[in-house]
């Protein structure tokens, strides 16, 4: 995804194509250890999850700015079955 | 290919890289946030040593920089912490240096970091589009509800960026002491936030301290959100932010584009069904009149090269999509029509 705006084309020297991969395997590494640290949080998210579900069936969910709507206990979601407690993707929707 | 998604960072964790980049004066500093793997636009947090100096050049890529610590000087202006800037493509910019050194945040978007010295513009440089101002003095926070539905009161927002034609959006924003908005939240476009001081806490994250940032690609969830001392960022999306709530803390992003696709089709039924059914979804958008009519100032022929979209094409033109590596056919403004080959 771009900024949609003006790039000038230019010619890239080994010396800067070097560089990027470089910078790219690093990120691999920073990635990796992300993902790895957000898996390691997936108890402690079970709770955050809970005390959600808490809050926005008694003092409710923001629908829009303040204006807050309480919802029912019956109309929470269920998580569905096999499915991982995953929050991060790696391209978005080119990681499915 | 993108940049993935990286959340939470902090940069506080590593340390500072010399940049040898060609073009870049000794005494710079970088720490990698995040970086396109095809383009090599990157966000990069940057240290200028106390008596660093640049010569006056240009960036073949379109460039944002905000500092962070310390002062810069800009040719003859001295710039304090919290000037931001948004630098076009070839725009010349006069000698910067630093006496006792400075942090910066430096935003490359359409390609890697350079510099080429240079005394004027490069002929392409879109030199209206240069803009910089304080923004801890010279702006007011406003409520955040530019957008709707919106963030809850006491999240505040100061726009320093926008783009007309994409709507993407750079822009400081603050959460006040014991801010909390109770839902998960999305977005059609990516979203980038770089901490400058102070915590907040996302469901899914945790907390993002001082120094905090995370790129992260459309569709994917985050929030609840709250902070308990206060924060001020630096945000930007790479197109039209549109809050997507909900309380499903399991949703894949693939569920959510579809969400999102089924609210177009709500609210706008006639041009979703257009989109779909007259193969004018080009993945570069269809023809826009507005850049490809004839003007009156223009007779001969209108500009047919650059495109809001940041693609060079030779015309706006529809096609029918066929099977990888066959020829496309084209309709052009025109009314001719022709096969040609893409590379994208």
């Amino acid at each position: 995804m771009t900024f949609k705006n003006l790039f000038i084309e230019h010619e890239l020297s080994p010396e800067i194509e070097a560089w990027i991969k470089e910078e790219v395997d690093e990120q691999e590494l920073r990635y990796r250890a992300v993902s790895h640290d957000m898996d390691n949080l997936a108890s402690m998210r079970e709770k955050w999850y809970q005390e959600f579900f808490d809050r926005i069936t008694t003092s409710g969910f923001n629908e829009d700015g303040d204006a807050k709507t309480p919802i029912k206990p019956e109309h929470l979601p269920v998580k569905p079955e096999g499915r991982n407690d995953q929050v991060i993707w790696k391209y978005g929707i080119d990681d499915e | 290919m993108a940049r993935p998604h990286i959340e939470p960072f902090c940069d506080r964790d590593v340390h500072f890289k010399n940049m040898r980049l060609p073009g870049f004066s000794r005494g710079m500093g970088y720490k990698m946030l995040s970086l396109d793997a095809d383009s090599g636009a990157c966000s990069m947090t940057v240290q200028l040593d106390g008596g660093y100096h640049q010569p006056p050049g240009f960036s073949w890529s379109e460039r944002e920089m905000i500092i962070v610590e310390g002062e810069l000087k800009v040719g003859d202006q001295t710039c304090r912490k919290g000037h931001y800037f948004f630098i076009p493509a070839g725009y010349c910019m006069p000698a910067i240096s630093t006496q006792q050194g400075c942090l910066v945040m430096m935003m490359y978007n359409t390609g890697e970091p350079s510099h080429e010295p240079s005394g004027e513009h490069h002929p392409l440089a879109q030199v209206d589009l240069y803009h910089s101002i304080d923004s801890y003095m010279d702006i007011p926070w406003a409520m955040g509800n530019l957008v709707k539905p919106s963030v809850a009161a006491g999240c505040l927002i100061k726009l320093l960026n926008f783009n007309p034609i994409s709507h993407a959006m750079t822009f400081l924003y603050c959460m006040t002491p014991c801010f909390k908005q109770d839902n998960i939240s999305y977005h059609d476009c990516a979203e980038e936030s770089y901490h400058l001081w102070g915590t907040s806490w996302m469901m899914q994250f945790g907390d993002i301290p001082t120094g905090g940032y995370f790129w992260r690609p459309a569709y994917i969830n985050h929030g609840a959100f709250a902070s308990e001392y206060g924060c001020i960022a630096l945000g930007r999306t790479d197109s039209k932010l549109f809050n997507h709530f909900h309380y499903n803390p399991w949703t894949t992003p693939k569920e959510n584009q579809e969400r999102a696709g089924a609210r177009l089709y709500q609210r706008d039924p006639l041009l979703y069904k257009w989109a779909l059914s007259y193969d004018h979804n080009h993945p570069h958008g269809p023809e826009d009149f507005e850049k490809t009519m004839q003007l009156r100032g223009n007779e001969q022929g209108h500009d047919n090269e650059h495109k809001s979209d940041g693609k060079r094409h030779d015309h706006w033109h529809g096609h029918d999509h066929q099977e990888d590596g066959s020829p496309h056919h084209h309709h052009h403004a025109d009314g001719s029509h022709h096969h040609h080959h893409h590379d994208d």
